[in-house]
């Protein structure tokens, strides 16, 4: 790898004379074209996201008699004030976190067990069980609906924390068993053979050297599946009928007023409250989430 | 495989990963296949009926008329997702600096949740107020295409799918981007000597390269927008009739609002069967043209 990349590079940057032709381009009108769209990309992706937090700091009338896209003629923090007035913003965070914990946790432990087991320890029949799981990748959420309803109805999970956790957990675990064993497969089996040398078991190798030396890939798991999970909708919207146990997304639906009358400078302020934490984890982790991103696809 | 290692062991980190997995995900395929055969809702006993769930969907026009929403809806986020992924991700490597901020910048949406974007886009869309799309609409003199997106059968479809390309085009960016990066510099250069231009080298030697990853990320991007739901439902609840209508949305009314499990699980099952067939197309269709 290194030894094609780097003649490569030498001869596009090192090089001085004018051939190059990487100098051309550095000035040609395709260049100047291509930053201005990836600039513009970039606001069309950003400025609606902008425009909810400048709108969640306008006063109430700025917003519904002036121009609700310019610049606001003051900045008043009221809306957040009966954001949470009005909803149940902070058992709403509650319940999330609550459900965010548990399904991560699940899948971060579970998956590893369950790489660990495929990929390292193996077995007869491990193809056959790792296609089993690869088949929940597939498999929309969608199947789970009706069946989980009427048994969570019949054991009384239904408006519960778990009636959540488990079907989030179970439907992003194939993926994190996926993650997890392919980073195993770096792990150089010699390490593996001086420990059992040692006399390590199964279980010591694993607490002393998979889980030291995997925690980049936890990190990336968590990320990746946290922002699903915070994020989701439909299991909570189909699990989940009284109040006290409704996540954010559910929570948000809240500032709807009858007749669809909207508090939208209210209503923004929540979307505010509770994208807010994701985006700071977001921009400050984005690199283990973007190197996961990367790495999954591209080794699939 | 480790030298010491026992049947236990194994069973030890296998069994808990599997029983999740099994409860939430095997068992309600098999149940939802089971519940298809009968008729139910969920108050009285349920009955036996064949396949008769199989041939109502057969004759069920507001099932295909959600059907062709759905590939209607699957077009839309296909081009925006993979189209702009595409495109972005080549913009993105003709650049020198700053990339990694655009990056973060790109993947933003995919952070906000569907609600949020829900609402967000109600008011882009909105007429009374003036949204966003209707402003600038309106700001640059093409005040005929001003309209009331969501209300507007002929462009309520289009409207709900946007979002969702829009939420996943940094996503994909950033997969193809990365596949890019990896195509070696000195085949490109190599090419470039022997006098291919911008688009034949992109056509003939970074496309191919990155075809594995493109397959991954058609087949995500093609299961994910089969299975769309949140975004549709929250924006219209598959309305105004059924001109948004989703076979997810109708399955979930089914379901949860007309309490009719046995079809709603029908419906499910079709959904299955529909991305299965979907991955089965596309590995046929984009392996076949790399041995061609």
């Amino acid at each position: 790898m290194t030894t094609t990349i780097a003649p490569a590079r030498t001869s596009s940057v090192d090089a001085p004379p004018p051939p190059a032709p990487s100098a051309q381009h550095r000035r040609s009108p395709a260049r100047i074209v291509s930053r201005v769209l990836v600039v513009l990309i970039a606001m069309v992706q950003v400025y609606p996201l902008l425009w909810l937090f400048v709108t969640s700091v306008r006063p109430e009338r700025d917003f519904a008699s002036g121009n609700p896209f310019g610049i606001p003629g003051s900045i008043t923090w009221d809306n957040y004030a009966r954001a949470f007035d009005q909803g149940h913003l902070g058992q709403n965070i509650l319940n999330s976190l609550i459900v965010t914990a548990g399904a991560i946790a699940l899948i971060v432990v579970l998956g590893m067990m369950g790489a660990y087991a495929l990929q390292v320890l193996g077995f007869r029949g491990s193809r056959a069980v790792r296609a089993l799981f690869l088949l929940g990748i597939v498999v929309p959420v969608q199947i789970a609906l009706v069946p989980l309803f009427i048994d969570y109805s019949r054991v009384g999970l239904l408006d519960t924390y778990p009636s959540m956790i488990i079907p989030l957990a179970a439907f992003a675990l194939p993926m994190s068993i996926y993650l997890f064993s392919s980073f195993f497969e770096y792990i150089p089996r010699e390490t593996y053979e001086a420990a059992s040398m040692d006399g390590a078991g199964p279980y010591r190798i694993f607490a002393r050297i998979t889980l030291p030396l995997s925690l980049n890939t936890v990190v990336t798991v968590v990320m990746v599946n946290a922002i699903f999970i915070w994020n989701d909708f439909i299991f909570a919207n189909t699990f989940v009928l009284s109040e006290g146990r409704k996540t954010i997304p559910l929570g948000l639906q809240n500032y709807i007023g009858a007749m669809g009358k909207v508090d939208w400078t209210a209503t923004f302020a929540a979307v505010c409250v509770t994208v807010t934490p994701l985006l700071l984890v977001f921009l400050v982790l984005n690199r283990a989430m973007i190197y996961g991103l990367e790495s999954g696809a591209n080794k699939g | 495989m480790l030298p010491y290692r026992s049947r236990l062991s194994v069973a030890v980190f296998l069994v808990p990963p599997l029983a999740l997995y099994a409860v939430a995900v095997l068992l309600p395929i098999g149940q939802s296949l089971f519940l298809s055969l009968f008729s139910w809702d969920g108050i009285t006993d349920s009955q036996f009926v064949g396949l008769d769930n199989y041939r109502h969907l057969l004759t069920d026009g507001v099932f295909w008329r959600a059907f062709a929403n759905s590939l209607g809806y699957l077009v839309i986020c296909l081009v925006l997702q993979l189209g702009g992924a595409l495109a972005i991700a080549c913009l993105l490597t003709s650049i020198r600096r700053w990339r990694e901020v655009f990056k973060v910048l790109y993947l933003l949406p995919a952070v906000i949740s569907t609600v949020a974007i829900a609402f967000l886009f109600a008011r882009i869309y909105s007429v009374e107020p003036e949204g966003l799309l209707n402003g600038v609409l309106g700001a640059v003199g093409l005040d005929a295409l001003q309209r009331p997106w969501l209300s507007d059968v002929s462009t309520v479809l289009a409207a709900v799918s946007a979002p969702e390309g829009w939420r996943f085009v940094g996503l994909y960016t950033i997969i193809v981007y990365a596949a890019l990066l990896a195509v070696p510099r000195d085949l490109q250069e190599a090419a470039a000597l022997d006098g291919a231009n911008a688009w034949q080298i992109f056509w003939r030697i970074r496309f191919p390269y990155i075809r594995p990853v493109w397959i991954t990320t058609t087949i995500m991007a093609t299961t994910y927008a089969l299975r769309g739901f949140d975004i549709p439902y929250l924006l219209t609840g598959g309305g105004p009739g059924q001109s948004s209508e989703l076979v997810t949305t109708y399955m979930y009314k089914t379901a949860f609002t007309s309490t009719n499990y046995g079809y709603a699980s029908t419906i499910s099952v079709f959904i299955v069967v529909e991305c299965l067939v979907a991955v089965g197309l596309i590995l046929l269709v984009l392996r076949r043209e790399k041995t061609a």
